[in-house]
C-alpha cells in the first residue's frame, strides 16, 4: 500500500514530503488525479494544483469532481491513473459525495493494486477509519451542516490523523482524553509535515506528533 | 425626516453620498429629445425598504467611496430610499384630482422614454414605451455617464394597458397585472442572479443596482448601464416618418458613445458620416451579440420592434431572457397569439435590426425616408455576415480553451481548418432527439442531444492520457446529454464519420496552436485542459435554474439583510464564472449560507441541460 498524508501549509512547507512523494510514486510521466472535496471553484484549485505538481515533470492530469455526475470513460482513466490526489475541503460534504458517488470501493482497489493514493487534510483524514477527526475537537472542527452520521471512511490504515495540528496545551487535554477511551492511535501533524506509508514501511516527515492511550509523542 | 430629494447644489459636498443627489429625475434625453419622452411628477413612497444593494457597482459608478466597506448603513439605506422610493403622479391621479402632501412630492419631474413596442395596437410607437419605468437620472465616474433607471415607479400613458382599454389606471390597480405599474421584488432578483452571472462572463447586459421591497412582495428594481437606450427608442421615430425626433434620438446616443469614449471614432467630417458609423457599430455589435447568443444559448425574443435589447447589443429586460443547457434550436415561446423567434432565428433579426439602422442613416442624411428593402444588398449587412461567422469561429476557439493570442493566430493562419472544426462542431451541436417537437410548460421544443460542453471539458483531459483518438462508442459516451435515447445514438457510418472528423480536426488545431508556444504537446493539452475545464463547467446556470434559484431565494429573504443578500449574488456569480482568464476570487462563503449556496448548486446541476 502506497500512501501520503498531507497536513497542509503551501508549496514551500511540503518540499520535503513532496519530495518522499515522488520517491514512492517511481513512475516515470505518471497520470495524477486530482478529487476535489467540492466541485464548487474546484477548477481554480486544480490549476494550483497542477502549477505544484509540475515542477516535478508531472505532466498528466486528470480534473475529476465526484459530487457531480460523471461518465464511464473518464473514470476508467482514473482508475488506470498512477496517483489519485483526495484535496482538502469540508470533509463531511467529501466523505458523503465519495460514498453518494460509489467509488470508495474502487478506491480501496486502486489502492490494493498498487497505485498511490495520497491525501491533504480531509482527503487525509478519508484515508483513515473514519472522520471523527474531522468534528475533533469541538474548537477546531469542520462544520456538519449536511448532518452526516455514518462516518466511516476508507479505512486504509490503523491511526487517525489529524491534520493542521498546532502543538498546545488545548489540543493536548482534548487528544489524550480522547486516546484513553479509544485504542486508536493519533497522529497529529502541524502544516508542512506527514506521513508517507510504503508498504509496510511508515515514514514520518516533519515534526509529527503521536496521542495513544492518553500519553503525547512527539515523532522528529 | 424630509423625504423629498434637495437640489444636487445643496447636498454636494455637505452629506457622505452627493452623487446620488444627481438621481433627482433631471437627464439630458429630456432636454435634448422632447419629442421622445413624457414627464411625470413624482413622490415619494412610504413604507420602502432596501432589500438589495449593489455595492461594487456603485463604486464603479462612483455613487460611493472605492473604499465604502460592503454593509448597509443607515446613512446610506436613507440615501437609497430618498433616491429611489419613488412613485410617479400619473394621469389617473390629476383627472381623479387625487391630492397628495406637499411635503411627499419631489421636485423634480421624471421622464418615461417612448419606443417602438409590437404589442401596442398603434404599431408605431406613437403610444408605447416605458410603461412602468422613469429613468431617474445620469451620474458621471472615472470618464463614463451612467444612465439609472427605476422599474415599477408607477403606471405610465405608455403602458400597453392603457392604450388597448383606452383608459388610464391607478397605479397598484388590481384589475389589471402589467399594466398596474408596479413591479416585483421576484422580477429583481431574476435580473440580479442572471445579469450578474452574465456580466461576468463578458455579456453586455443591464445590471440591479438596488432593489426596494414594498409589501406583498413589490419592489421597485433599479437598473444601471453606461447607455440604456435600445433600437426601439429609434423605430418609433422611424416608422411615423418622424425626421427631427429622430435625428435627435440619434444626435444623443452618438454623443453618449462619443464622451464615453465606447467608439474608435469620436469626430466625423459630415453627419452622413457619423450616421452611417452609427449603423455599421450597431452592426458590429449585433453581429457579435447574435453569434455569442447562439454559441451560448442565450434565447433572447430579438423582434423588429427591438425593444428586448440595448443600442449595443446588451442584454434588458430579463423577463424574457433565457439561457440553455443544451443547443436547444427548436423551442419557441408561446406567446397566445403567436410563437417566439427561435435561436437560430435570432440572427435573421439582427440583421433586420442592422438594415433598419442603415435605413435611418439614409433618412437622417437625406431627410427622405426610402423603403427598407432598398437596403438589403447594403454592403453594411454583407459587413454583419462576415463579421457574424468571425465572432462564430472565434467563439468556438475559445470554448476549446484557446487563449486570445492563440485564437488570433489561428484565425489568422489556419482559418480554413478553424471554419472546418465550426462545421462538425455544429453538426453534434445541433443533432436533434428523434422524439421530435413537443410542448413544453411554457412553448414548445426539440431535444437536442449532446452536450459540447462535456466534450470539450473532457476530450483533453482523455488525449492527456490515452494519447490517442476515442472509439466512437466511448466518444458517444462522453458527449450524450441526458436527453439523449438509444436510437438517438446509433453510431451510423455518417456519425462515425463525423467523430472521427471531430477528433482529428481538434488535434490539427491544438498541434497548430500548440506551435506558437514554448509548451511541449502535453504541457499544452494541460493548459488547454485547466482552462476548458473552466468554460465547459459542468454546472452552468439556465433559464429554468434561475426561475428555482430565485423561488428558493425568496423563500429565505425574509431571513436575509440587503448586505447577505448582496453577498450571495456575489458567491452565486462567482461559482459561475466561466471565465479562466479572470483572476479568481474565492469569497469566503458564511457558514449561514452554506446550505443556501448548496440548494443552489444543485438547482443549477439538475437544470444543466435544460431550458
Amino acid at each position: 500500500m502506497r500512501l501520503v498524508f498531507y497536513s497542509g501549509g503551501d508549496e514551500k512547507n511540503n518540499k520535503s514530503l513532496d519530495k518522499a512523494f515522488v520517491e514512492i510514486l517511481d513512475k516515470k510521466n505518471p497520470v495524477v488525479t486530482f478529487i476535489p472535496s467540492s466541485s464548487y471553484l474546484s477548477e481554480q484549485e486544480f490549476r494550483v494544483f497542477v502549477k505544484h505538481y509540475s515542477q516535478f515533470k508531472i505532466t498528466k492530469f486528470i480534473h475529476f469532481p465526484i459530487d457531480v455526475p460523471f461518465d464511464r470513460i473518464l473514470f476508467q482513466e482514473v482508475m488506470k491513473s498512477d496517483c489519485i490526489h483526495l484535496a482538502g475541503g469540508n470533509t463531511f460534504y467529501f466523505l458523503n459525495s465519495l460514498r453518494k458517488s460509489k467509488i470508495m470501493p474502487r478506491l480501496k482497489k486502486f489502492v490494493k493494486d498498487g497505485g498511490v493514493l495520497t491525501g491533504l487534510s480531509a482527503g487525509a483524514i478519508m484515508m483513515t477509519e473514519n472522520i471523527e477527526m474531522a468534528a475533533y475537537p469541538e474548537f477546531d472542527r469542520d462544520e456538519n451542516n449536511i448532518n452526516l452520521t455514518n462516518l466511516a471512511a476508507l479505512n486504509l490504515v490503523d491511526f487517525l490523523f489529524f491534520p493542521h495540528f498546532k502543538n498546545s496545551a488545548r489540543y493536548d487535554a482534548v487528544f489524550k482524553k480522547y486516546t484513553r477511551f479509544n485504542d486508536k492511535i493519533i497522529y497529529a501533524c502541524p502544516d508542512g509535515s506527514g506521513i508517507v506509508m510504503n508498504g509496510p514501511e511508515l515514514r514520518f516527515v516533519g515534526k509529527c506528533y503521536a496521542y495513544f492511550q492518553g500519553h503525547k509523542f512527539t515523532i522528529n | 425626516m424630509n423625504h423629498v430629494k434637495k437640489r444636487p447644489i445643496d447636498e454636494v459636498g455637505k452629506n457622505p453620498y452627493p452623487a446620488f443627489a444627481y438621481l433627482n429625475g433631471k437627464h439630458p434625453f429630456k432636454d435634448q429629445v422632447p419629442g421622445g419622452r413624457v414627464e411625470y411628477k413624482a413622490r415619494y413612497k412610504k413604507g420602502g425598504k432596501v432589500a438589495f444593494f449593489n455595492f461594487q457597482l456603485a463604486k464603479e459608478m462612483g455613487l460611493i467611496n472605492k473604499t465604502h466597506a460592503e454593509v448597509m448603513s443607515a446613512d446610506l439605506e436613507k440615501e437609497i430610499l430618498e433616491t429611489f422610493s419613488l412613485v410617479i403622479i400619473n394621469e389617473y391621479d390629476l383627472i381623479n384630482e387625487i391630492k397628495f402632501s406637499e411635503d411627499e412630492i419631489l421636485p423634480n419631474t421624471f421622464m418615461a422614454t417612448r419606443y417602438l413596442q409590437l404589442q401596442h395596437p398603434d404599431k408605431t410607437g406613437k403610444t408605447s414605451g416605458d410603461g412602468r419605468t422613469v429613468w431617474n437620472g445620469t451620474v458621471r465616474h472615472n470618464g463614463t455617464t451612467w444612465d439609472v433607471s427605476s422599474c415599477g415607479t408607477g403606471g405610465t400613458k405608455l403602458s400597453p394597458a392603457c392604450n388597448i382599454d383606452k383608459k388610464f389606471y391607478q397605479t397598484g390597480d388590481p384589475s389589471i397585472s402589467y399594466g398596474c405599474g408596479l413591479s416585483e421584488v421576484a422580477e429583481g432578483l431574476e435580473t440580479l442572479f442572471f445579469s450578474e452571472v452574465l456580466g461576468k462572463n463578458n455579456f453586455k447586459t443591464e445590471k440591479v443596482l438596488a432593489i426596494i421591497e414594498f409589501d406583498k412582495g413589490l419592489g421597485i428594481n433599479v437598473r444601471a448601464n453606461p447607455n440604456l437606450m435600445r433600437p426601439s427608442h429609434f423605430f418609433g421615430h422611424l416608422k411615423q416618418g418622424n425626421y427631427e425626433t429622430l435625428k435627435q434620438v440619434a444626435d444623443y446616443y452618438i454623443q453618449r458613445q462619443v464622451d464615453n469614449r465606447v467608439w474608435e471614432q469620436s469626430t466625423f467630417k459630415s453627419d452622413k458620416e457619423k450616421y452611417y458609423y452609427l449603423a455599421h457599430q450597431v452592426a458590429k455589435s449585433f453581429s457579435e451579440t447574435a453569434a455569442k447568443f447562439e454559441d451560448e444559448y442565450i434565447f433572447c425574443w430579438l423582434d423588429w420592434d427591438g425593444d428586448n435589447i440595448l443600442m449595443d447589443g446588451g442584454i434588458i429586460d430579463y423577463g424574457s431572457i433565457r439561457q440553455f443547457g443544451l443547443f436547444h434550436a427548436e423551442y419557441r415561446y408561446d406567446d397566445v397569439q403567436r410563437f417566439s423567434t427561435t435561436i437560430l432565428e435570432q440572427k435573421q433579426k439582427a440583421r433586420y435590426i442592422v438594415q433598419c439602422f442603415i435605413q435611418i442613416a439614409d433618412f437622417l442624411s437625406t431627410k427622405r425616408k426610402r423603403s427598407l428593402n432598398e437596403f438589403k444588398k447594403h454592403h453594411t449587412l454583407k459587413f454583419f455576415d462576415q463579421h457574424f461567422i468571425v465572432c462564430k469561429n472565434r467563439n468556438v476557439l475559445q470554448k476549446i480553451g484557446f487563449k486570445k493570442n492563440q485564437q488570433d493566430y489561428l484565425l489568422k493562419s489556419y482559418l480554413q481548418l478553424v471554419t472546418k472544426f465550426r462545421n462538425v462542431f455544429a453538426y453534434f451541436e445541433r443533432a436533434k432527439s428523434k422524439r421530435g417537437i413537443y410542448k413544453v410548460a411554457d412553448g414548445i421544443s426539440r431535444d437536442a442531444i449532446f452536450c459540447m460542453r462535456d466534450i470539450l471539458r473532457e476530450l483533453p483531459q482523455l488525449y492527456l492520457t490515452r494519447g490517442t483518438q476515442l472509439p466512437p462508442k466511448d466518444f458517444t459516451e462522453v458527449i450524450k446529454s441526458s436527453y439523449a435515447k438509444k436510437r438517438d445514438l446509433r453510431i451510423t457510418a455518417i456519425r462515425r464519420q463525423q467523430i472521427i472528423r471531430f477528433q482529428s480536426l481538434y488535434m490539427e488545431l491544438i498541434i497548430a496552436a500548440g506551435k506558437g508556444t514554448a509548451q511541449n504537446h502535453n504541457q499544452f493539452l494541460l493548459e488547454i485542459t485547466m482552462r476548458s475545464s473552466i468554460i465547459n463547467k459542468y454546472d452552468r446556470v439556465t433559464g429554468d435554474s434561475i426561475t428555482y434559484i430565485v423561488a428558493k431565494v425568496q423563500k429565505v429573504r425574509p431571513k436575509l439583510s440587503a448586505n447577505e443578500l448582496y453577498q450571495l449574488a456575489l458567491q452565486f456569480s462567482s461559482y459561475q464564472n466561466l471565465n479562466p482568464d479572470q483572476k479568481p476570487i474565492n469569497p469566503e462563503v458564511p457558514v449561514r449560507h452554506q446550505n443556501i449556496m448548496r440548494n443552489l448548486y444543485s438547482i443549477v446541476r439538475e437544470c444543466r441541460e435544460g431550458l
